[in-house]
């Protein structure tokens, strides 16, 4: 510490440094003062409001509130005494005469009632009058108000701290909650003092994790009118990580009678105790009575049809019941069969980016070496594949240049493409944090979101024109000179041909194309390259396009023509969508690479993992995803083992992909629930949530951490590792591993990434890849000196202007894009199954922009019909602003109304990922049609 | 006008009882949605007014005027418009009692609101017969009565304000009159205008100072020496405070404290309703002395008159090129106590709720958007061209030697001539009662405010202490703020006049931290609690206020109580 002062702290010398607290001082020193509105947590700032934490400064009239006073040189501060003690005692009374008795109370055992118990207080026999009751009115309902799913207010246990507040609105900026009212009538209040189910709140929690008192209350934890906590201790608590987005929040998972009672936020490098509504309330559907507890082999009476809807069936209706040594057999057969019938390349695998490493490392181990084929491949196809070409092409690394929280040391960040307040909300926390410290936000999206509000310039662009948008920002930047001509010079390839191609991309030339003014496109352009530090963030809106690879070449020699990678607060960082996505690919569940990357086309490389898994290898590419349906079509690949992947519903033109799966002649799906996919399954074997299992995930930041069981198993279900171990075995490979940790041990091996990281050392940390030696830290920011490329370049690669592969027309006149909601998650298939979640986004609908749907003669809460030129689907119509004219959003989790149905299945060439984000539709009102019948 | 989330709220209204709640309604996204034409009307009213954050306060003002409440889709429309959240707005719009929040389906306000004042002047005067008998004889529909805090017309009490229309002296009938007769816009009094005031010599220090002949260093020298204090209430030495703030790294800024609402203190209202412009030079003089980049006035919004004479006037000055367009920037309070506290006017010049803040660090240091910031009294303004003037002599020597200077005593209550006296620091009451032509016919002297509201209730026999800032005073837990003297003679109840003070300080309490908070709506209930009083329960509340309030309003509330349960004991 440098720059320390003294004071004197209960009659003791103490040194402390000039911006510490009196109760940060005493904490340390061991002297324990009370609060109630101060939350000793990253985020939150001492507000100084309840005064239960006064202390006597000598020389000042009144007391000081210890959380928010900063010490001074020779300050003389007492903790206790008569005056103190009184003071802080009569907060206490104060408070308690306003609320139930302890044993009555929302929350007897929270913060407060422990604090007053220390002053013998417990609420009965008060000498000071109540307030008065609050008006029982339409609003407040008297201060219980149980309209949110997840969430119980009683402000008959309010204090008034505004804790709630600050989480609300200064931890993650969510800006729902906010103190109304004024004097003894002041309480927290959502939106313009709504009900807080009908109010914008977006049920993060993060409120209900600051309140001291119970006034706002996980109603897993209460009793039946969600008045009172009732679980007032846990069997266990287990640290852990969030099984959603690839944020990689960490966890605490709090259990009782082997079910998941609450889960709280923990002190991660990416979430420092944040969460959002999927990982805080998203918990039950581990616990969903729809859980697989049986192996499942295929009744010889249902025949396979791609047109099947099993939505209303039991799994009983298709399948029957079998013990687990014959559907393993069965299901290792149908594979071992299709291999010696055919060959290896007859058999294609899909993992899963939800899974853990170890069991990514396994599942491609087993169709590598078991199969001799590389068709192994996972939803990262459908995510960033493109972004990863472009980044490999680029910079060498598909992996992020920096953490998204160096947001919070950015002066400008852009991000495009990308919703993360929807689909990565606690790093949007971030974001928006750093818009409150200064940082200037470009927001880019065809669509208005939520960051919208908080930027610097909201750019609504039309869909399908990101090149043209970029280059002109390129364009701007190279003409008016704002290029660091010192780190081309020293850092990038292929300048040259970059000047010569965006010539033509002025932005005046292109701001009718992408419906932005010129003189915005310049300014953001600007923006971005004079400032000292810009990063860009993007999502699968740059990625989901027929010309996803070029969109990621632009952003890519954005940074290097500015020298804005590299440095922190700089880089590159596409928003990695689920919680094991990075991990997945690493570990090589990608049919292009074996672990780390190493392409399986290099004879060198592959011969070393022939030799070390000691058989030989496919020496081609596998197949990728939508290539694999193709494939089954086309009668080239027969067999699948689909593990906790669910094409039926994430890939694009479903009618397409379904009538693939039921061709298939033997289909293995290992999976906690029936999915759309397991309805064309021959052999389905019930698995493991990712509350019930052990592993290591990699978020976005490459941030590796543990995630730990904390429920059992459910039925006969088993742990995936140990089910593709038994496959492999009966498909004849000797595998003897002991447990996770042995797997990792073994991908260690192979994966140089993991150096220095031993699972020891993950059992006590969070660690980011790369790691240089021994204990060191790992390495936040990369490329600082140069980039993992042959020659140490990033290397620039022009895009051209390409128009999306379906535009608009006549028959098929507005423009269907696809996305995620906040609480549901992929496929739906877990985030349906969680109560709150599907009571928040209860059906599948369509989203167009008022204006539009009154254009039509629509209206919103109607059925319409959206089709395209692969289907047509019904759905609620929703009535949405952020919905451009002339456009449709549909998300794609609702298997009533499946977005996929109607999407274009065409591939970029590059990163064969399809154009989710762009495809010719049109909507009629349901009635109409019928009508017109 | 039901709109879609009254009924969805109607309908949502069984699913309450349940634990799990209902599944939401997917036609839409989370939320109130923006309605087309309230944000027309948003925009048309906002105009090409800049849509910085803190000019909400303002904006809000302007759909209140328009719309006589600020409906949901209007505060929708708003947050829109200005990029905030709804809360962000609501949360600013229910703190002041000058604005009506109206839901869907709620009632908007009638097109009049007639405004009684119920503080301890009006209360001795009748203003409870005046409201009861106006509520009895109005169409609600038409006429809302509200009751209204301290409005600054306390030698006229009982004071009313119809529409915009301040009336003092008011009976039911007048009211009802004025009512019937459309009697309701703002009417200006005589006033010394610009041209009036130079004509007299006014604005030659300002010249003066800006031609180099004075310096920064000699006018604060000057004021040191002249005992100028700050008469908002707190005293501080003024030279000294010009002097601080000056020493900390600009830019810095300067605030005008008119937001004086202390019950019983109107002679800021008396300077800026008669001659503005001391006050308006000193300001100046004072941001040149501190290099202050603008100047923000904070007007009360109980004074429309003053606020109308400061619109046209620093219009004036700007016309007249002695202040730069936009250098004096006014905002209109909306009906808050607090923010007469410095700390908490600034937190509403930002636009915001008016929460005092923490000290340290002190305004002086980390003021108006976290810059530092001179902030002054009116009056404290109003002496400092005259003082330039006059000289040091002529201030000083219009007290004594332990009380130098002449103050702006607002004398009320049972007094013959109740107004602003212009007397020696340190006058006492019984001197003042003398100035205002003795005690009202019939009464005869039982007790007194020495200092508005807060500043204690005295009883005759301490009719001799010197009205100053500490002394004497002090050391009967009572002090003079802004010299606000009311005057109580034994037709006069001493348990009512606490409790009306009490009941303004639950009232004006701003709810930040516990001690004032519950502390104010206790002492109110406990005094209320019939025979046999906790007098224990009350001192331990007033002693956690006074140690534990964040700000003077708390630590002072308990002052009428304390004394009233020592001097006047047979009046419980």
């Amino acid at each position: 510490m440098t720059n320390t002062l003294a004071f004197t702290l209960d009659g003791t010398t103490v040194s402390a440094a000039p911006d510490e607290t009196i109760w940060e001082v005493a904490k340390r020193e061991g002297t324990r003062i009370p609060h109630l509105c101060h939350l000793d947590k990253p985020g939150y700032r001492p507000d100084g409001n309840c005064r239960a934490c006064m202390v006597e400064v000598e020389g000042e009239r009144v007391l000081a509130a210890s959380c928010a006073r900063k010490v001074s040189e020779g300050m003389v501060v007492k903790t206790a005494g008569e005056r103190v003690e009184k003071s802080r005692a009569m907060v206490f009374e104060l408070l308690a005469a306003d609320m139930k008795a302890r044993d009555e109370a929302a929350d007897g055992t929270s913060s407060f009632w422990q604090w007053a118990e220390s002053f013998g207080i417990d609420g009965r026999d008060q000498r000071l009058p109540g307030s008065d009751p609050l008006d029982a009115d339409a609003d407040t309902d008297a201060g219980h108000d149980t309209t949110n799913p997840a969430i119980a207010v009683n402000l008959d246990a309010c204090i008034a701290c505004n804790l709630c507040v600050r989480a609300c609105r200064e931890v993650q900026v969510n800006d729902v909650l906010g103190m109304g009212e004024r004097g003894h009538h002041a309480i927290p209040v959502f939106d313009i003092h709504d009900p807080m189910g009908f109010s914008t709140c977006v049920t993060c929690g993060e409120c209900v994790q600051a309140c001291p008192t119970g006034a706002l209350s996980e109603k897993t934890m209460m009793n039946a009118d969600a008045t009172k906590v009732v679980v007032e201790e846990f069997d266990a608590s287990t640290d852990s990580v969030c099984p959603f987005c690839g944020v990689g929040c960490l966890t605490t998972v709090h259990t009782k009678d082997d079910k998941i009672v609450r889960v709280d936020g923990r002190d991660g490098p990416a979430n420092e105790n944040r969460l959002c509504v999927k990982g805080r309330f998203g918990f039950d559907y581990a616990m969903s009575p729809e859980r697989l507890t049986k192996p499942l082999i295929r009744r010889e009476d249902v025949p396979k049809d791609g047109a099947m809807d099993a939505r209303f069936m039991k799994p009983s209706d298709i399948f029957r019941e079998a013990t687990w040594e014959e559907a393993l057999s069965v299901a290792a057969k149908g594979l071992t069969d299709t291999r010696d019938n055919h060959d290896g390349g007859a058999i294609a695998g899909f993992g899963s980016a939800k899974g853990s490493n170890e069991e990514a490392y396994l599942f491609q181990k087993f169709i590598r070496q078991g199969f001799g084929t590389n068709n192994v491949d996972h939803c990262t196809r459908l995510c960033h594949a493109s972004s990863v070409a472009a980044l490999l092409e680029g910079v060498g690394s598909g992996a992020v240049s920096a953490p998204f929280t160096d947001a919070m040391k950015a002066d400008c960040v852009i991000v495009i493409g990308a919703r993360p307040a929807t689909n990565h909300p606690v790093a949007a926390t971030y974001f928006k944090q750093a818009v409150k410290g200064g940082m200037k936000l470009v927001v880019m999206d065809p669509r208005g979101q939520d960051l919208f509000r908080h930027a610097e310039h909201a750019v609504q662009f039309k869909p399908g024109t990101d090149v043209a948008m970029l280059n002109a920002m390129i364009h701007t930047i190279i003409e008016e000179g704002l290029t660091d001509e010192q780190y081309i010079q020293a850092n990038a390839s292929g300048y040259d041909a970059l000047v010569e191609k965006v010539k033509d991309f002025a932005p005046e030339a292109m701001a009718q194309t992408c419906g932005v003014p010129a003189e915005t496109l310049r300014a953001v352009a600007r923006l971005y390259a004079r400032s000292e530090r810009s990063m860009i963030f993007w999502g699968m809106g740059i990625s989901q396009h027929t010309h996803g690879t070029d969109n990621s070449r632009c952003l890519i020699a954005l940074a290097l023509i500015t020298g804005h990678v590299g440095r922190p607060g700089t880089g590159l960082h596409p928003l990695r969508g689920q919680n094991n996505v990075q991990g997945a690919s690493d570990a090589g569940l990608i049919p292009m690479f074996f672990p780390d990357y190493r392409s399986v086309e290099s004879a060198d490389i592959r011969s070393g993992m022939e030799d070390f898994w000691g058989r030989s290898l496919d020496p081609k590419k596998g197949l990728t995803v939508v290539e694999t349906m193709d494939a089954i079509h086309a009668g080239d690949v027969k067999a699948m083992y689909i593990m906790g992947e669910n094409p039926a519903m994430s890939d694009p033109d479903q009618h397409h992909a379904r009538a693939a799966l039921a061709r298939l002649d033997h289909l293995v799906v290992q999976d906690i629930f029936l999915t759309e996919t397991c309805w064309h399954a021959d052999v389905v074997l019930p698995a493991s949530a990712h509350a019930e299992k052990l592993g290591t995930y990699s978020n976005t930041n490459r941030q590796v951490q543990i995630g730990r069981p904390a429920l059992p198993l459910p039925g006969n279900a088993r742990l995936d590792w140990e089910l593709i171990v038994e496959l492999a075995n009966r498909c004849g490979l000797n595998w003897t591993y002991s447990d996770v940790p042995d797997v990792y041990e073994e991908m260690r091996q192979v994966m140089a990434s993991l150096d220095y990281m031993p699972w020891d050392r993950l059992e006590r940390e969070t660690v980011t890849y790369p790691v240089k030696g021994e204990g060191e830290e790992g390495q936040a920011v990369i490329f600082g000196d140069g980039f993992p490329t042959e020659d140490s370049r990033g290397r620039i690669v022009p895009a051209d202007l390409r128009a999306p592969d379906e535009v608009p027309d006549e028959d098929y006149p507005m423009v269907l894009t696809t996305g995620r909601v906040l609480e549901h998650w992929h496929t739906g298939a877990m985030t349906r199954r969680a109560d709150v979640l599907d009571n928040i986004e209860p059906e599948g609908f369509a989203a167009m922009n008022p204006r539009e749907i009154d254009r039509l003669g629509l209206a919103a809460g109607d059925m319409v019909e959206v089709a395209t030129r692969r289907g047509t689907i019904e759905a609620l119509l929703r009535a949405d602003r952020e919905v451009a004219d002339g456009m449709i959003f549909i998300p794609f989790c609702f298997n009533e109304a499946p977005a996929n149905v109607l999407t274009n299945p065409m591939l970029d060439p590059y990163g064969k990922i399809p154009e989710f984000k762009f495809c010719a539709a049109r909507v009629v009102s349901a009635a109409q049609r019928e009508a017109a019948e | 006008m039901l709109d879609e989330s009254t009924l969805e709220k109607r309908g949502g209204g069984q699913d309450r009882q349940s634990k799990q709640g209902r599944k939401r309604n997917a036609a839409k996204p989370k939320g109130r949605q923006l309605d087309d034409q309230a944000l027309a009307d948003v925009r048309a009213l906002l105009a090409d007014r800049p849509r910085r954050h803190n000019l909400l306060i303002e904006h809000l003002h302007l759909i209140q005027d328009e719309y006589r409440g600020l409906s949901a889709a209007h505060i929708r429309a708003l947050a829109e418009e200005m990029r905030l959240s709804q809360v962000e707005i609501y949360e600013v719009a229910s703190f002041y009692d000058h604005f009506d929040v109206v839901k869907e389906g709620g009632p908007v306000p009638p097109p009049l609101t007639i405004r009684v004042c119920d503080s301890v002047a009006c209360m001795m005067a009748g203003a409870e017969t005046v409201i009861a008998e106006l509520e009895q004889g109005v169409d609600p529909t038409s006429i809302r009565i509200a009751r209204a805090p301290c409005m600054g017309a306390c030698d006229v009490a009982p004071a009313a304000r119809v529409g915009d229309r301040e009336v003092g002296h008011v009976t039911a009938s007048n009211i009802r009159d004025m009512a019937a007769n459309d009697e309701t816009n703002v009417i200006l009094p005589e006033y010394e205008t610009l041209a009036d005031h130079r004509a007299r010599g006014g604005y030659a220090q300002l010249e003066r100072l800006r031609a180099g002949k004075l310096t920064p260093d000699g006018i604060i020298d000057t004021l040191s020496d002249a005992s100028l204090r700050g008469m908002g209430g707190a005293g501080f030495p003024t030279g000294k405070k010009w002097s601080f703030v000056r020493a900390y790294e600009g830019p810095r800024l300067m605030t005008i404290n008119a937001d004086e609402g202390e019950p019983g203190t109107f002679k800021d209202r008396y300077y800026m309703e008669r001659t503005p412009h001391f006050m308006l030079e000193g300001a100046l003089i004072a941001a040149h002395c501190v290099e202050a980049e603008r100047i923000y006035l904070y007007m009360r919004d109980e004074y429309p008159a003053a606020i109308e004479i400061m619109r046209r006037e620093i219009a004036a000055l700007e016309e007249a090129g002695i202040a730069e367009r936009g250098f004096i920037e006014m905002r209109r309070g909306a009906g808050a106590y607090i923010c007469g506290e410095e700390s908490a006017m600034i937190e509403s010049i930002e636009g915001k709720r008016g929460l005092p803040r923490l000290r340290p660090p002190f305004i002086a240091e980390v003021g108006v958007f976290g810059r530092p910031t001179l902030n002054n009294n009116v009056e404290t303004l109003h002496w400092v061209p005259q003082i330039l003037e006059h000289g040091v002599e002529w201030f000083t020597g219009q007290g004594s030697q332990e009380h130098p200077g002449l103050r702006s005593y607002s004398v009320s209550g049972r007094v013959a001539k109740p107004g602003v006296v212009a007397a020696p620091a340190g006058s006492t009451v019984r001197e003042l009662i003398e100035l205002c032509g003795g005690m009202e016919e019939g009464h005869a002297f039982k007790a007194y405010l020495p200092g508005g509201a807060s500043g204690g209730i005295l009883p005759a026999a301490k009719g001799d202490v010197p009205l100053d800032f500490g002394g004497e005073l002090a050391e009967l837990n009572a002090f003079v703020g802004s010299h606000a003297i009311v005057v109580f003679s034994s037709a006069d109840s001493m348990r009512d006049v606490a409790l009306n003070l009490i009941d303004f300080f639950t009232h004006e309490s701003c709810g930040q931290c516990t001690p004032c908070r519950g502390g104010t709506e206790k002492l109110g209930k406990l005094l209320r609690s019939g025979q046999r009083l906790d007098e224990e329960a009350i001192r331990d509340l007033e002693q956690v206020m006074r140690d534990a309030s964040i700000c003077g309003l708390g630590q002072a509330a308990p002052n009428p109580v304390n004394h009233l349960l020592t001097y006047f004991r047979e009046d419980l």
